[in-house]
């Protein structure tokens, strides 16, 4: 058997090349821009950008989340496929201070977007009254900031071990990476279903679904991953990661991404029979409005490119080796995290009739823009892999 | 390789062997195989005789129940669906494990399964024989069951309802049962191949040869072999989520509150899991004791059981709870008024001790001490062997008994016959296990051979 020789092992040798300044350049430009935008869009229609931009920054909150849960994952079982994504997701992680800014305005603005935030709503309706002990702005706001607390210490926690690894740390913050992601992932599970229930079921307070905590958090690991396919397949056009990264990693990655595709929609479909059969009027009627008016060409785009396209796609081999076309594979996904976002939130406000504004597009792309600046800003902190890390050789030697 | 750095990396951390030093691939071979030449000791006997006779009370059971109807069992009005769909529930989750150890832990390439994949799959195939059983006998006739459930033409157009994933029940169920039975039985090609070889009599000569289905070991054999198992093993992936899956639409497609949850699938998938290691844990902890394997079942793997324990044990707590949180949330009277009485009602006991075997108690498995003590994974394994048994009772018991109209209230007394059946399907579970203990290599031969030191010698050199 012949080897590669393996590349080197010296952390100078795995600094960011000038590319990843050079994208931060230009998703910060483009960040702005559409940044702008989206202020002319707030004093034109102040409702509509709020409500455009929840359904961005969930996006990329999601992102930031999985990241904290696949690093998480990856902690705890190990395997090659994670030593070289770990950089990636853990700049990921380290966005969550950027992410608690981008949603000031929408605490600050909540009664445009939650009908149970609205006192005279809440006055005459029986059931929001019940559910005020818990949809109520306080303990929204408190809930929130306790969420960005837990997640933010989980990522700085996590995120320095890392690092005192790399200057040499070795087995202690290994162990410890180790122990605080069994408790992490114990949190981020129990916080996240409290998250989906805050900020998305709650769109609509008379509908439930038990599942939809774990929909939620399973549609933020697809995120994740999809953005660091995306990413290392950016950086494996230039040295230094261009000798590490092979074909046999994206193909790890490609099984990965079918097997998260496959999750997300088993849960996806699962929730939607069961409530569909059971045709309960409180329940039935968040899908009745989802499947009508138009939004029933979104729900059919969303069955097509979440899922059957991707997973046909990710049946082939030689689709998951090639990078390019795992990339395109994943950035369909991510487009279709926006879509299935915007399904889920945007029929709230127009129940009747498919709506898609202007300002959809500019929020996702301003907070998209801004978190990836920030996010490669993260990136080129840190060496590119955790050479420190035991298993390395072992993740390199892959190929 | 060139290390050009003062930062050289830590030796990576060795982990413990799956195989105890010093075996060769002969002494593998002997060692397993001599557990079906040899002589079974004298508690094998007393042990299966004890099964048996729980098997006689089966049939005994049965035989009541063919002869007068399913009065015999304890199932009204409002309980209609008492202990035949619990046990048909805890026996079909038990099977579970079998297939994720040895379909899904091939596929992630996770080595530790080997020793452990065949009586886990035997377990499966034990353990869905089980269950079948039980919706079988609750038709009253099961001779007439083939009309009432398989969809085909007959002269009077009558088919079944197609939309109730009781009749999805039926396919999924009997695809697992061929899936899984081909699955072990193509894993036990080779290993018959070997008993052939061995065999000491024309006898055995005959009927392992037979079953080995003239297997040679040629190179083009093991090609066709590798490839026919990985597939199967794809095969069978899905399947240990679609069963369970079904199963839980048996009751959340309905509108009883307590039955219809939208966590139920992912969640009874985790249950089933859960419940099914522990089966395994239950049975392997003895078993390598008592037939002294403990070169080959090691603590490594038992710890590893232990952790897939806990993570499927989490889940299904988190099932629990958001349960809770839902009942709540919803606003929905009689949402409210379930999990009221789950907690509170005259079932209470039922909920608690459930929370304190499948809650509780299997938080212990985060130390790495109860990991590690055969004892204490043993004695979780029981309580979660319980708990997830209680689990069913909760789910079909509570939510029936007290549901929209006060006037159709009831209480559910399960009869003698109720317990007969059960517990002879534990007595049928064990005889079998015991029975394929007697004739079959409990543990893969071929497989453990690839994990002996020479193996891997060939291996780097090849």
């Amino acid at each position: 058997m012949d080897r590669t020789p393996l590349p080197s092992l010296d952390p100078a040798a795995w600094s960011a090349p000038p590319a990843v300044h050079r994208w931060r350049g230009i998703a910060l430009a483009v960040g702005l821009v559409a940044a702008a935008a989206c202020l002319a869009g707030w004093l034109l229609d102040r409702d509509q950008m709020l409500r455009s931009w929840l359904v961005a920054w969930l996006l990329w909150l999601g992102v930031a989340l999985g990241s904290l849960s696949l690093a998480m994952i990856h902690h705890l079982t190990g395997g090659a496929w994670g030593l070289v994504i770990r950089r990636q997701l853990e700049a990921a992680t380290r966005t969550l201070p950027l992410l608690a800014l981008l949603c000031l305005p929408l605490l600050a603005g909540l009664p445009a977007i939650f009908v149970w935030a609205r006192p005279e709503a809440v006055a005459h309706d029986h059931a929001l009254h019940h559910k005020a002990a818990y949809l109520n702005v306080p303990f929204f706001i408190g809930r929130t900031v306790a969420a960005f607390a837990i997640f933010g210490l989980l990522a700085f926690l996590l995120g320095r071990w890392s690092r005192q690894q790399d200057e040499g740390g070795g087995a202690a913050s290994g162990a410890r990476m180790r122990a605080a992601s069994g408790l992490g992932l114990v949190l981020m599970v129990l916080v996240g279903t409290f998250v989906s229930v805050d900020w998305l079921m709650s769109l609509d307070p008379y509908w439930y679904s038990s599942l939809y905590g774990v929909l939620f958090l399973a549609g933020h690991a697809l995120s994740a991953l999809v953005l660091a396919i995306v990413v290392t397949w950016l950086l494996a056009g230039h040295a230094p990661m261009s000798t590490a990264v092979t074909k046999k990693h994206f193909h790890d990655y490609g099984k990965l991404l079918l097997a998260f595709v496959m999750f997300w929609t088993y849960l996806a479909i699962s929730q939607y029979i069961i409530q569909w059969q059971a045709n309960l009027p409180e329940e039935a009627v968040w899908f009745q409005h989802r499947t009508h008016g138009g939004w029933q060409w979104v729900a059919l785009a969303i069955v097509l490119f979440h899922f059957l396209f991707p997973f046909l796609l990710l049946l082939s081999r030689s689709l998951k080796q090639r990078m390019p076309a795992l990339a395109g594979v994943a950035m369909l996904l991510l487009v279709m995290r926006w879509v299935d976002l915007h399904w889920q939130a945007a029929p709230t406000f127009s129940p009747d009739r498919l709506a898609l504004h202007w300002l959809d597009l500019a929020a996702a792309v301003a907070v998209g823009g801004l978190w990836l600046a920030w996010f490669f800003h993260q990136l080129a902190k840190r060496p590119l892999l955790p050479v420190n890390d035991p298993h390395i050789e072992e993740a390199l030697g892959h190929g | 390789m060139s290390v050009d750095s003062p930062h050289a990396p830590l030796p990576a951390p060795v982990r413990p062997p799956v195989i105890a030093p010093g075996h060769s691939a002969s002494t593998v071979t002997e060692r397993i195989s001599n557990i079906v030449f040899g002589r079974m000791p004298r508690w094998f006997w007393l042990a299966f005789g004890v099964a048996f006779m729980l098997v006689l009370g089966l049939l005994a059971s049965i035989g009541k129940l063919l002869f007068v109807g399913i009065g015999v069992w304890g199932v009204t009005q409002p309980i209609g669906w008492g202990f035949d769909i619990i046990n048909f529930v805890w026996w079909i989750g038990i099977g579970h494990a079998g297939t994720l150890i040895s379909a899904i832990l091939l596929l992630l390439r996770q080595e530790w399964r080997t020793s452990i994949n065949r009586f886990a799959e035997a377990m499966t195939l034990f353990a869905v024989a089980c269950a079948a059983m039980y919706p079988l006998l609750h038709t009253g006739r099961p001779w007439l069951a083939v009309y009432w459930l398989f969809p085909y033409p007959n002269s009077m157009n009558i088919w079944p309802n197609f939309r109730s994933p009781l009749i999805w029940d039926v396919f999924a169920v009997s695809t697992y049962a061929t899936v899984s039975l081909l699955f072990w039985f193509v894993g036990l090609i080779p290993d018959l191949a070997t008993m052939r070889d061995r065999a000491r009599n024309r006898a055995q000569k005959l009927i392992y040869g037979v079953l080995s289905l003239g297997w040679r070991g040629s190179a083009i054999h093991w090609h066709n072999y590798e490839s026919a198992y990985l597939l199967l093993a794809g095969l069978s992936t899905p399947l240990v989520l679609s069963v369970h899956t079904i199963v839980s639409f048996d009751f959340a497609v309905g509108q009883v509150p307590g039955w219809h949850a939208t966590i139920f699938p992912p969640y009874f998938v985790a249950g089933a899991v859960f419940a099914g290691f522990a089966m395994v844990l239950t049975l392997a902890i003895p078993l390598r004791r008592l037939f002294h394997l403990e070169d080959f079942i090691t603590m490594r793997h038992l710890q590893n059981m232990g952790k897939v324990t806990l993570v499927t044990g989490l889940i299904v707590f988190y099932g629990y709870l958001v349960e809770i949180f839902t009942a709540w949330y919803s606003g929905n009277l009689y949402e409210m008024f379930m999990m009221r009485n789950r907690v509170l009602g005259p079932y209470a006991w039922s909920w608690w001790l459930l929370i304190l075997c499948n809650g509780l108690v299997p938080q212990l498995l985060w130390l790495r001490r109860v990991r590690s003590s055969e004892l204490a994974l043993w004695g979780i394994a029981m309580f979660v062997n319980v708990g997830m048994w209680l689990e069913r009772f909760v789910i079909v018991v509570t939510s029936l008994h007290r549901d929209f109209l006060p006037a159709s209230w009831g209480f559910y007394k399960p009869t003698v016959f109720d317990w007969a059946t059960f517990v002879g399907t534990i007595g049928l579970f064990l005889a079998l296990i015991f029975l394929f203990i007697r004739f079959l290599p409990m543990i893969s031969i071929f497989e453990m051979r690839t994990l002996v030191p020479e193996a891997k010698i060939k291996e780097s050199q090849g």
